[in-house]
């Protein structure tokens, strides 16, 4: 059995009245790619930031590679890598440059630095530009950028949130194909998305969260067997199970 | 086209309502949806901005009535009834240059660094009404200040001259004419300007090179009073500048003619006045006209071609072939540095110096310690102590000889204060929207605090060493003064570090998009508070000793060891205390 390298138990965030994650719990393996899904506003980056050590828990535990993010936060930080929606970048270092503050960040020796950064950007087609400000890149060039510094010191454990929006199709089949290389060399990958069709087709697991709650985890079968919906798409397993069918009901009477 | 939407119109006026109806949409809702306190306070600050309009009014119409008095025509020598008239010409050219001054900066930002922009080009309305809206919302303000001082100064002079009915609507008619014309002549520049350099580096050469202007114009005062030996005007230096403010008013330069025009309005002078109106409105509007007219294509192809401008910039620059070897090798004091440590270290020195809004922050304590420094070197207002010298005893002297050397170091320590304010007080919000880089990965809180305070305290360091040396020099201190002074230099500002960083951890801001606009909130006003307060104690720690041991006629070297001990006790603890106490907070920044 392969190891379960994200835990999450009971995980909540309140702000005041509001409840922004409540009692999340779910675990992610080495070797697969997990999907988080949900409404606007349903929690899924709250449950991120949770992960990466971004916020803290009002309750609950995350363990990462093993280590509770709040008690072990540098284990558990060592052994993940984060690409947030937004890539707020250092704008006025290079590519190579932010790259090289990353492997120092992690403390990884500088030949490992030096070859790693040729690799990644040579992988993400990154060369060109590697020596040219962040604040000159395109939004899909900083989100690579983002991503490769999420990949500097090879982490086993890669967390995503919203990776493919604002891509072209080329970069967003690479960070597909990378995404799976990592799963299949052990990594755990974590992605949230909006595309349930990037969902469908990448992720080994999925699971649905709606209003701060979970509502539903398990592979494609599992789901439709929970959303009733036979054969169904995860579009269609996904509407049902967040109360969404009325508004796709909706959206068909204005096509 | 949609079966709902509209054919769009091409009519400018509509649209130019319609996007100004949004923008004051958009300012009542944010009042609305303000705090009480901060309602409270626009409330209050409108209504004293309108009475002081009203104060201004009333105090310019007494003293227009003021300078037509036979007692003041008497000392001046000359008839000020002459400088009345040429009030509305200066005020309306003041106006016309400080608007076409004032206003490049604000529409550059306004026309090519608003976050709207792609929306608004984007969508079905005409490229000029875009333009004359964002025209009109950027010099709106400049407008408003300028109009707050000159609109009751030439309403008064209007009553108190007794001016016809005409005058007054014409008055207003004139100002926002010229305003329009000026702010239309300054965006055609900014529109030239953005076709050579892209506007967000012409924004931060701006910032830097008004940052730098504004400091030495603040500190003209200071520096005139110190290069003249009598600054006390005179009648005759008064008379002159009269004369000097009649040559301005002549009729050959076309910035008159405005108030020339509104003066012989006044007075009844049909022909001349209705003549001078009509070319002023005519000029101004052609102005305007033109810069609208001409905005269609320059603003787009400026805005359109930001990206692509820089893009190829960068492409065609030659790039330096990386070598392995070079970027493995580090320098041996690299070597003893915690790679974390140091990676913080580099890249905040690598964007304190890239971006141009940084250093216009930075440069203020530099020029102030230049000036003061030069100051000090002609030796203006400064006491000298000299043995014999009145009836004070020899080792009272001697002591506040001493005393008054090493005050001077406290110039040094002056300047690294308001460095250090920046680089430790705004040592953490610095890093912005992009902290999330460093909250994510493995750096432990101590080298993180570290790494914050070498970026603070070395060039602070470095600055006031070039002082301490420069001071040494102009009042011929021994070397064994200036060891003594360095040492006092390195521990007060290492305590000064660890107080700013720790109240900037404190009253941390992430959220801001121009580094001029970061703050730390109360918590860094009171560290800068906390801060002035400690420098002379912590300062008197190290030199009182040497003072109380000159004056008990011990030998220096006791006081030398007493001000260490003591002084280096309180500034190490200073150094290190508030940031053990900080370093809590450092897992809860940035979240939210």
């Amino acid at each position: 059995m392969s190891t379960t390298l994200i835990e999450t138990r009971n995980l909540t965030k309140r702000y005041g009245e509001k409840v922004a994650a409540k009692d999340v719990s779910f675990d992610v393996h080495g070797g697969e790619i997990f999907g988080f899904l949900g409404p606007n506003g349903a929690g899924k980056t709250t449950t991120i930031k949770m992960i990466v050590g971004l916020l803290q828990p009002t309750s609950g535990t995350v363990r990462v590679a093993g280590h509770d993010v709040q008690r072990e936060p540098l284990l558990a930080k060592a052994a993940s890598g984060y690409v947030p929606d937004t890539p707020n970048l250092y704008a006025k270092l290079t590519g190579r440059e932010l790259l090289r503050f990353v492997g120092d960040l992690y403390d990884m020796d500088r030949p490992t630095v030096t070859r790693r950064i040729d690799e990644l950007l040579r992988i993400l087609d990154l060369t060109a530009a590697a020596d040219d400000t962040v604040d000159s890149f395109s939004h899909g060039m900083q989100q690579k950028a983002s991503l490769a510094a999420a990949l500097m010191h090879d982490p086993q454990v890669l967390i995503l949130d919203e990776p493919t929006v604002g891509l072209d199709p080329k970069s967003a089949r690479l960070i597909k194909d990378i995404l799976r290389q990592m799963a299949d060399r052990g990594a755990a990958v974590f992605l949230s998305t909006h595309i349930l069709e990037i969902a469908e087709r990448m992720c080994d697991r999925i699971g649905i969260i709606n209003r701060g709650e979970v509502i539903a985890i398990g592979t494609m079968d599992e789901l439709r067997t929970l959303g009733q919906t036979g054969g169904a798409s995860l579009e269609d397993i996904f509407l049902s199970l967040t109360g969404g069918a009325e508004e796709a009901a909706i959206a068909e009477i204005l096509k | 086209m949609s079966a709902l939407a509209h054919a769009p119109s091409r009519r400018i006026l509509p649209a130019v309502l319609k996007l100004l109806l949004l923008r004051v949409r958009i300012s009542w809702n944010s009042f609305r949806h303000a705090k009480t306190s901060r309602k409270i306070g626009t409330i209050f600050i409108t209504l004293l901005l309108v009475a002081f309009a009203g104060f201004i009014f009333f105090l310019s119409w007494l003293l227009l009535g003021f300078l037509r008095s036979p007692n003041l025509t008497q000392y001046v020598g000359l008839d000020a009834t002459r400088l009345l008239e040429s009030m509305p010409v200066l005020i309306l050219a003041a106006l016309f240059v400080g608007i076409l001054l004032t206003s490049f900066g604000v529409l550059l930002q306004a026309l090519y660094l608003s976050r709207d922009m792609d929306f608004l080009l984007s969508s079905p309305v005409p490229l000029r009404a875009v333009f004359v809206a964002k025209l009109l919302q950027a010099v709106l303000p400049n407008f408003a200040l300028i109009a707050l001082f000159g609109l009751p100064v030439l309403f008064g002079l209007g009553i108190a001259s007794n001016y016809n009915i005409l005058y007054y609507p014409l008055v207003v008619l004139e100002m926002v004419i010229l305003t329009l014309a000026a702010a239309g002549l300054s965006a055609l520049l900014v529109m030239l300007v953005v076709r050579v350099l892209p506007p967000r580096r012409a924004a931060e050469i701006l910032g830097f090179l008004g940052a730098t202007l504004g400091m030495l114009c603040s500190q003209m005062g200071n520096f005139s009073n110190w290069a003249s030996d009598n600054v006390d005007v005179s009648g005759e230096q008064a008379s002159s500048l009269f004369r000097f403010l009649m040559r301005l008013d002549t009729v050959w330069l076309p910035l008159n003619w405005a108030g020339r025009g509104l003066v012989d309005i006044g007075e009844g002078r049909w022909l001349s006045g209705i003549l001078f109106a009509v070319l002023t409105l005519g000029l101004a509007g052609v102005t305007f006209l033109f810069a609208l007219a001409t905005a269609e294509r320059w603003y787009y192809s400026g805005w359109a071609g930001m990206q692509v401008v820089e893009r190829k910039k960068k492409t065609a620059r030659e790039k330096r072939p990386h070598s392995a070897e070079q970027t493995d090798r580090l320098s041996p004091l690299a070597r003893l540095i915690p790679n974390p440590v140091r990676a913080i270290l580099v890249k905040d020195f690598m964007v304190l110096r890239r971006d141009l809004r940084n250093l216009s922050q930075l440069i203020s304590p530099l020029i102030l310690g230049a000036l003061y420094t030069l100051m000090l070197f002609r030796g203006r207002g400064g006491v000298e102590f000299s043995s014999g010298q009145g009836n004070a005893p020899a080792w009272f002297m001697e002591a506040g000889r001493l005393v008054l050397d090493y005050s001077s170091i406290g110039m040094s320590l002056f300047v690294g204060w308001m460095l250090l304010s920046r680089l430790a007080g705004m040592g953490f919000s610095a890093e912005g929207r992009n902290y999330w880089m460093i909250k994510v990965s493995p750096v432990h809180s101590r080298h993180l605090l570290a790494a914050k305070f070498l970026v603070a305290y070395l060039p602070t360091f470095l600055l006031g060493l070039v002082f301490l040396v420069v001071i040494t020099i102009i009042r011929g201190m021994s070397v064994v003064a200036f060891l003594y002074g360095l040492l006092a230099m390195t521990l007060c500002l290492s305590g000064m570090t660890g107080i700013l960083l720790a109240f900037g951890i404190a009253g941390a801001n992430f959220n801001w998009d121009d580094p001029r606009k970061m703050n730390a909130g109360g918590m860094g006003c009171l560290g800068q508070i906390l801060t002035m307060l400690y420098l002379p104690l912590a300062f008197g720690l190290f030199v009182g000793p040497l003072g109380l041991a000159s004056a008990l006629g011990w030998p220096l070297i006791y006081g030398h060891l007493a001000g260490t001990l003591v002084g280096g006790a309180v500034t190490l603890a200073c150094a290190s205390v508030p940031l053990l106490v900080a370093r809590g907070r450092l897992a809860r920044l940035a979240e939210g």
